[in-house]
């Protein structure tokens, strides 16, 4: 028998009224005052999709493109005009206080820990807030703290604290209750390069051995892929993608990036479809359209030209394909 | 209301009564502000009795008066200016994704903080206004001021709350609150108790929450027994319970706004 879904959305649309500019003008002013006109703004759109118990997913799209809005939905905070929303099998508008135990959520810019208290503080209050058994709750603070390296710093006033180690406290905080599902809303940000890695390798970590389910949205593609197996892109409240992050690189953006160490110092590669991105001494840097020509022919024309000493292949950064699905979307040519 | 409910939000009020322990700047200045303003007025009461300006009652009531007046007041955190932030920055609407009541959990906020100030402030009362004074009203009119006075103080964050509230709608409640301090010193007798008012001004104060929240339980100092202990108590009863069904109603607006037209 299937499990039942972490989160199931069925033609979820969500629309706000909202004031239409204000005309210039003092007589305009006024009549806005008593007969200001709205128009209607439509942020999610008919968006369907479902999360498995356990699945670690991306939620990307650009800035006003119903992302909150959505997850607002998805924690009660909203009622959907249309469409049915369930999460962990509860519909989040008619129980939001039962889902509300068994949901976690992470803000980035926002912050759960009282400023001039240790963590330990907003840690026991989080106890009697999701009303957790008093010794189970101090068990779970241990355990937690001890994962995410807390030590003394479960102690220390928060603002004493930098911010990786705040944010490391806040997710504490947010799993302490022992949630099914955590929305985490740019975990990382502001956060330097070593505090992000730790965020990341916690967040998968915590996932795996628990088996959390992880919404997790953020600008910062270095969090979906570390963190999450799967993204679902949407623009304009619809959903523009669904799928495992790999394939998302692999079947959208045909492009690699190759990097060629010769013995000749230069070379000169014209190939449909290959675009040089750099040449300098000894080292010339391409990005070759693989549907036009495939690597191996662009290899046999260097070879042709100059032994070949080194070669590096990478994919596209994740922040190019999703820059190239944001805009293939205004064409209305993005591939199922 | 649960064992259970009721610990949730006892919580709230430990762990804010334990956060302003940590902020005590903030409260110092208040008690230094406290003891200026008695000691101007401590003097000029004296200056107008001393001038033979008829006053109504004993200067050095007058001063114990508005101790009175000032304690009730002044230990009400103004937990409207967090409120208002919250709504402002969008964090409210996270708050409400946590299994407590937004208003309740505010309300115990307030209530730690306050449990925290009216001690402090309740001894720089006591302290300065027997300094200026060199009196003290009888102690079975302070078993009635201090207990009365901290009910006050409490329905008075309530009404800060409500007041914060208006935020979802108006963004920044700093007119409204200007108002309320406003009507406060008038018809609530801040400064001189209500019985030197013209006529037309006490009548239109009986139909406020005002002078039941300062006034009447400031005036036991004044030894007129122009107002009873039930009657103080009646009268603070039936505006918490305004002051609560008031609350909540706005409350459950805001969050229909919120949960239809977005937060």
């Amino acid at each position: 028998m299937p499990r039942a879904a972490a989160v199931e959305l069925d033609q979820l649309s969500k629309s706000f009224r909202v004031r239409r500019a204000r005309s210039t003008g003092v007589a305009a002013r006024l009549r806005d005052l008593f007969s200001g006109e709205t128009q209607t703004v439509c942020a999610v759109d008919k968006l369907s999709f479902s999360i498995a118990p356990g699945e670690r997913v991306a939620f990307i799209g650009p800035n006003g493109a119903g992302k909150s809005t959505t997850l607002k939905m998805l924690a009660g905070i909203l009622q959907p005009d249309a469409g049915d929303v369930r999460v962990l099998g509860l519909v989040p508008s008619r129980q939001r206080r039962q889902l509300a135990f068994q949901i976690g959520t992470v803000f980035g810019q926002r912050s759960q820990l009282w400023y001039q208290l240790p963590p330990r503080d907003t840690f026991e209050l989080l106890g009697r807030v999701y009303e957790v058994d008093a010794p189970e709750h101090r068990r779970r603070i241990d355990a937690l703290s001890s994962v995410f390296d807390l030590g003394t710093l479960v102690n220390t006033p928060v603002r004493h604290l930098s911010l990786g180690e705040r944010m490391r406290c806040e997710i504490v905080a947010s799993l302490l209750h022992s949630p099914r599902m955590l929305f985490l809303d740019e975990p990382t940000i502001g956060l330097d390069v070593s505090a992000k890695a730790t965020i990341r390798e916690l967040l998968w970590t915590q996932s795996e051995q628990e088996r959390v389910t992880l919404l997790l949205t953020s600008h910062d593609t270095g969090d979906m892929e570390r963190v999450c197996t799967r993204a679902i892109v949407i623009n304009h409240g619809r959903l523009l993608w669904d799928g495992p992050i790999a394939a998302l690189r692999r079947s959208y953006l045909k492009a690699k990036r190759v990097t060629l160490w010769s013995e000749a110092e230069h070379l000169e590669l014209t190939l449909p479809g290959v675009r040089v991105l750099s040449s300098g001494a000894y080292r010339t840097e391409l990005e070759i359209a693989l549907e036009i020509t495939p690597l191996g022919q662009v290899v046999d024309a260097a070879l042709r030209q100059t032994a070949i000493r080194d070669m590096a292949i990478e994919d596209a950064p994740l922040d190019e394909v999703i820059r190239a699905l944001y805009a293939t979307a205004a064409t209305g040519s993005v591939p199922s | 209301m649960s064992a259970g409910t009721i610990a949730k939000y006892a919580a709230f009020s430990r762990i804010s009564a334990t956060q302003a322990g940590r902020e005590r700047n903030e409260l110092y200045g208040r008690m230094a502000f406290f003891a200026v303003i008695l000691g101007v007025f401590s003097s000029l009461w004296r200056a107008v009795a001393e001038a033979g300006m008829p006053v109504a009652a004993d200067p050095k009531s007058l001063v114990w008066y508005l101790a009175a007046t000032e304690w009730i007041l002044l230990s009400a955190p103004p937990i409207h200016l967090e409120i208002q932030e919250a709504i402002r920055r969008g964090d409210v609407v996270y708050r409400l994704g946590h299994p407590a009541s937004y208003v309740l959990a505010e309300f115990a906020t307030g209530f730690g903080l306050l449990a925290v100030r009216a001690p402090f402030l309740g001894l720089t009362a006591f302290l300065c206004a027997f300094a200026f004074t060199e009196w003290t009203p009888p102690l079975s009119a302070l078993l009635i001021v201090v207990p009365f006075g901290f009910v006050a103080s409490t329905v008075i964050t309530a009404l800060y709350l409500g007041i914060g509230l208006l935020a979802f709608w108006l963004q920044d409640v700093a007119p409204v609150y200007w108002v309320w301090q406003k009507l406060m010193f008038v018809l609530g007798g801040l400064m001189l108790p209500l019985e030197l008012y013209p006529a037309f001004i006490q009548r239109a104060a009986a139909f406020t929450p005002f002078p039941s929240l300062l006034a009447a339980p400031a005036s036991v100092v004044l030894g007129t027994n122009a107002v009873t202990p039930g009657a103080l108590a009646r009268n603070l009863v039936i505006w918490s319970g305004v002051t609560a069904i008031a609350v909540s109603w706005m409350f459950r607006r805001a969050v229909s706004t919120v949960t239809i037209n977005g937060g």
